[in-house]
C-alpha cells in the first residue's frame, strides 16, 4: 500500500488560538487559551481508494480535510501528496501543479458556489486559472462536457446559482471540482445539506466519477451510513484523534474501540429488527479542556484508572487495523 | 374509541403571490390519539413545516388557510381570534424547533425564561414556581438543575439546550407537543437521548406528539404512525412498521431505498430520478406521476384521494380502481370550452 500511497499525512496536528482579546486577558487575568482541533494523524490513501473520516461535531474532521487540501497549514506535520510535502516551500510552479491535482467539494451548496456567476463561469474558472484551455471555444466545450458529465445540461450553463436546487447545486460544485482533471478530491460533507433522495442521486454519481477517472477521495461524514456506501477504508476521529482506523467490512463488523461501537449503536435502526438504539451517554467534551489520559474515558464503559491517566497510541493489536484503546490492547474487550 | 387530541381535516394553506396563488398543502387531514406519536415525514418543500405552522395558528400573512378544520380535543381552533389563540399556543400546544438556540432568548437565564412560561398559563407563584421549574429540568435530564436554573442558554451545549426547550414545551402540561425537527441540528449520539426522553416524557404526560422530520430513522424509532408527505400532500399514511417494511406508495419506496444503510455495503443506492417540484408547477394528477417508475394511464389526469388499503391509507392509482377510462377522459376533454 505504501508504495501505491497517493496521499499521506504525517503527523498533522492543528491548535488554535481562542484567547480572549489581549486586553480582556490583562483587565481579567485570564490566561491564553489554546484549542487542539487535530492532533496526532496520520494516514494514507492509495490510488483510486476512498478514505472516510467520520466523527460527531467538533472532532476535527473539517479542519484535517482543509490541512489536507492546503487551506489551513498545519502546526505539525505534513501532508505529502505523490511524495511531494503539500506545505513545504516549493517554487510556485511546483505547487500549482500539486494544486492542480486536488480539488475539494464542500458540504453548503448555497455557500460555495458565487451567487453573481452563471454556472458555466463557476466551472470555467479552474480551467482557466490552470490554463488548462485558451480558446474560448475550447473551454467552452469543457464546460458543457463537465456539466453532462455530472447530470445537469449544458444549456443550464447560463443560470445563476440560485435557479438551481440544493441537489444541482452540489452537481455544479462537482463538475467545478473535475474541472483541472484531478486525481484526488476532498469531500468534506458533501450530502448533509440535501434530502434524502437527492444524496443518493449525489452519492451515486460520485461513485461512478471514481470508476470513470480513478479518483482518490477522501471523505468527511458524520454519517455513518453514508460513508458506508463510499468509504474503503474508515477513520473515527474523536476529540482531533484517530481512536480507530480499519477497512469498512471490519468497521462495521466488528467495531473494536468503544467509541466506535457506540457510534454504531447510535444509529437509528430502520429495519425495525428490533435492535435497541442505546443512547449514549454524556456528550463530547469540551476540547479546550479534554479530559486527561484517553479522551473518551468520561464516556467509556471499559474505562479504568489507566484510561485516566495515560493515552493509548494507535496501535495495530492483532490482524485487525490500529486501535487507541487500553482495553483493546489489555484484551478486556 | 379514544377522542383524537388533534384533528386535521381537508387542511389547505395558500401563499398568494404575485403570478400566482401557491397552494402549499393541499387537502391534507389526519388524527393523532392522546399517548400517540405521529411522524409527518418529507423532503424539503413538501409542507411538513408549514402543517405544524398552520396547526399552531402562525402561517406567516399573506399566507393564510384557505380550507378545512383544525380540531383540538373537539374544539375548533383554526377560526380563533389571535389573543384566544395565544392563550392556547403554549398552554395546550407545546412546541420544540431545529435550532434550540432560537427559540431560546440570549439574553435571559433559562430559569427566568422557564418561570415565566410557567406564571403565564398557569398561578403558581413565587417559591413554587422555582420548585416547578426545578422539578421540570430534572424531569428532561439536566444534571445539577438548581444550578443550572441561573445559567444563561450559550452555557449549554446543543443537546442540553434541546432539553431545556423539551422542559419549555411541556411547562403548562399541554395536550400536544409539536416537534419541527426536533433533532436535526444534533449529533447521532445526542440525538438517540432526546428521542428517548421524548417517547418518555410522551407516554408519562400522555400528550399527542406531531413529530416533523425528514430524518425515517428518527420517525421508525420514535413514532407510532407515519404520514408520508409529497408536494403539499399525505402520499401515504400508516403504523410505522408495515410503512417502513412494506411502504406502498412509490414515492414512499423510492424514498425508503435511497436511505443509505449500515448493513448495504458499497452498493448503488436507489434513486428517484428528478427532484420535487416547484409550488409554482406542480405536475396535474398524481404530483409524483412525472418521476414514478409505475406510473401509468390515469396518473396524470386523475388525483388519487388518500384510501385504506392494508393496514395503511395509500393515494395512489395502483392499488385504487381508477375513476373513468381513457375514452370517457377523452370525451369529457372535448366536452369542455
Amino acid at each position: 500500500m505504501t508504495a501505491a500511497a497517493l496521499v499521506r499525512a504525517e503527523s498533522l496536528g492543528r491548535v488554535f488560538d481562542v484567547s480572549s482579546p489581549w486586553l480582556t486577558r490583562a483587565l481579567e487575568g485570564l490566561p491564553r487559551q489554546f484549542v487542539v482541533a487535530v492532533a496526532d494523524m496520520s494516514f494514507e490513501i492509495a490510488q483510486k481508494e476512498t478514505l472516510a473520516l467520520v466523527g460527531e461535531s467538533g472532532s476535527g474532521k473539517s479542519t484535517v480535510a482543509k490541512m489536507v487540501v492546503g487551506l489551513v497549514p498545519p502546526t505539525t506535520g505534513e501532508v505529502f501528496i505523490d511524495a511531494m510535502p503539500m506545505h513545504g516551500r516549493q517554487r510556485g510552479a511546483e505547487r500549482r501543479r500539486l494544486r492542480r491535482r486536488i480539488q475539494m467539494v464542500f458540504q453548503d451548496p448555497y455557500a460555495s458556489l458565487n451567487p453573481r456567476w452563471r454556472a458555466l463561469d463557476i466551472v470555467a474558472e479552474p480551467i482557466r486559472a490552470f490554463g488548462l484551455a485558451a480558446r474560448r471555444a475550447e473551454i467552452a466545450g469543457r464546460v458543457g462536457e463537465l456539466l453532462r458529465l455530472v447530470g445537469l445540461d449544458p444549456a443550464d450553463g447560463s443560470k445563476y446559482p440560485h435557479q438551481f436546487s440544493g441537489g444541482q447545486r452540489q452537481r455544479i460544485a462537482i463538475a467545478r471540482a473535475l474541472a483541472s482533471q484531478p486525481e484526488f478530491v476532498v469531500c468534506d460533507e458533501p450530502t448533509s445539506a440535501l434530502d434524502v433522495s437527492v444524496q443518493a442521486q449525489i452519492l451515486n454519481l460520485m461513485r461512478d466519477l471514481q470508476d470513470r477517472f480513478g479518483l482518490t477521495y477522501l471523505f468527511i461524514s458524520h454519517n455513518l451510513a453514508v460513508v458506508r456506501h463510499m468509504a474503503h477504508r474508515i477513520g473515527v476521529m474523536y476529540l482531533g484523534r484517530l481512536v480507530e482506523i480499519a477497512a469498512a467490512d471490519a468497521l462495521f463488523r466488528a467495531p473494536r474501540h468503544p467509541y466506535t461501537r457506540m457510534l454504531l449503536d447510535a444509529v437509528p435502526d430502520l429495519d425495525m429488527s428490533g435492535r435497541q438504539r442505546k443512547p449514549v451517554e454524556g456528550e463530547i467534551p469540551n476540547p479546550i479542556d479534554p479530559p486527561k489520559g484517553c479522551s473518551f474515558h468520561p464516556r467509556c464503559p471499559f474505562a479504568n484508572a489507566r484510561c485516566k491517566s495515560e493515552r493509548p497510541a494507535l496501535v495495530a493489536w492483532g490482524a485487525a487495523g490500529p486501535v487507541a484503546c487500553h482495553a483493546v490492547e489489555e484484551g478486556r474487550i | 374509541m379514544m377522542e383524537p387530541v388533534l384533528s386535521v381535516r381537508n387542511l389547505r394553506v395558500e401563499f398568494p403571490t404575485r403570478r400566482a396563488r401557491l397552494v402549499a398543502i393541499d387537502d391534507v387531514s389526519f388524527d393523532i390519539l392522546p399517548g400517540e406519536v405521529l411522524g409527518m415525514v418529507g423532503e424539503s418543500g413538501a409542507g411538513k413545516s408549514v402543517t405544524g405552522t398552520a396547526i399552531v395558528g402562525l402561517i406567516e400573512p399573506p399566507g393564510r388557510i384557505a380550507g378545512g378544520e383544525i380540531f383540538l380535543s373537539g374544539m375548533r381552533i383554526d377560526n380563533l381570534q389571535p389573543a384566544a389563540m395565544r392563550r392556547i399556543r403554549g398552554k395546550r400546544i407545546g412546541m420544540v424547533f431545529q435550532d434550540p438556540l432560537t427559540s431560546l432568548d440570549p439574553l435571559y437565564r433559562i430559569g427566568e425564561q422557564l418561570t415565566e412560561t410557567i406564571a403565564t398559563h398557569g398561578d403558581l407563584r413565587g417559591a413554587r414556581l422555582r420548585e416547578r421549574a426545578i422539578a421540570l429540568l430534572s424531569e428532561v435530564g439536566i444534571p445539577a438543575p438548581e444550578q443550572r436554573f441561573d445559567n444563561y442558554p450559550h452555557q449549554f451545549s446543543g443537546g442540553m439546550r434541546q432539553r431545556v426547550v423539551l422542559a419549555l414545551a411541556l411547562a403548562a402540561d399541554p395536550e400536544l407537543v409539536i416537534a419541527d425537527e426536533p433533532t436535526t441540528a444534533l449529533d447521532v449520539s445526542v440525538q438517540a437521548q432526546i428521542i428517548a426522553l421524548m417517547k418518555r416524557l410522551a407516554q408519562r404526560h400522555r400528550a399527542a406528539i406531531l413529530l416533523i422530520t425528514h430524518d425515517m430513522g428518527v420517525i421508525a424509532e420514535a413514532a407510532d404512525r407515519v404520514a408520508v408527505m409529497y408536494a403539499g400532500r399525505i402520499v401515504e399514511i400508516g403504523p410505522v412498521r408495515d410503512v417502513v417494511s412494506a411502504p406502498l406508495h412509490p414515492y414512499t419506496r423510492g424514498l425508503m431505498g435511497s436511505i443509505p444503510k449500515l448493513d448495504g455495503g458499497l452498493d448503488r443506492l436507489v434513486q428517484i430520478p428528478g427532484s420535487m417540484p416547484r409550488l409554482t408547477a406542480i405536475p396535474s394528477g398524481c404530483p409524483f406521476h412525472p418521476r414514478c417508475p409505475r406510473v401509468f394511464a390515469p396518473c396524470p389526469i386523475h388525483r388519487p384521494e388518500l384510501r385504506p388499503q392494508a393496514t395503511a391509507k395509500v393515494a395512489c392509482w395502483l392499488y385504487h380502481p381508477a375513476p373513468t377510462t381513457e375514452k370517457e377522459t377523452a370525451a369529457k376533454l372535448e366536452g369542455s370550452p
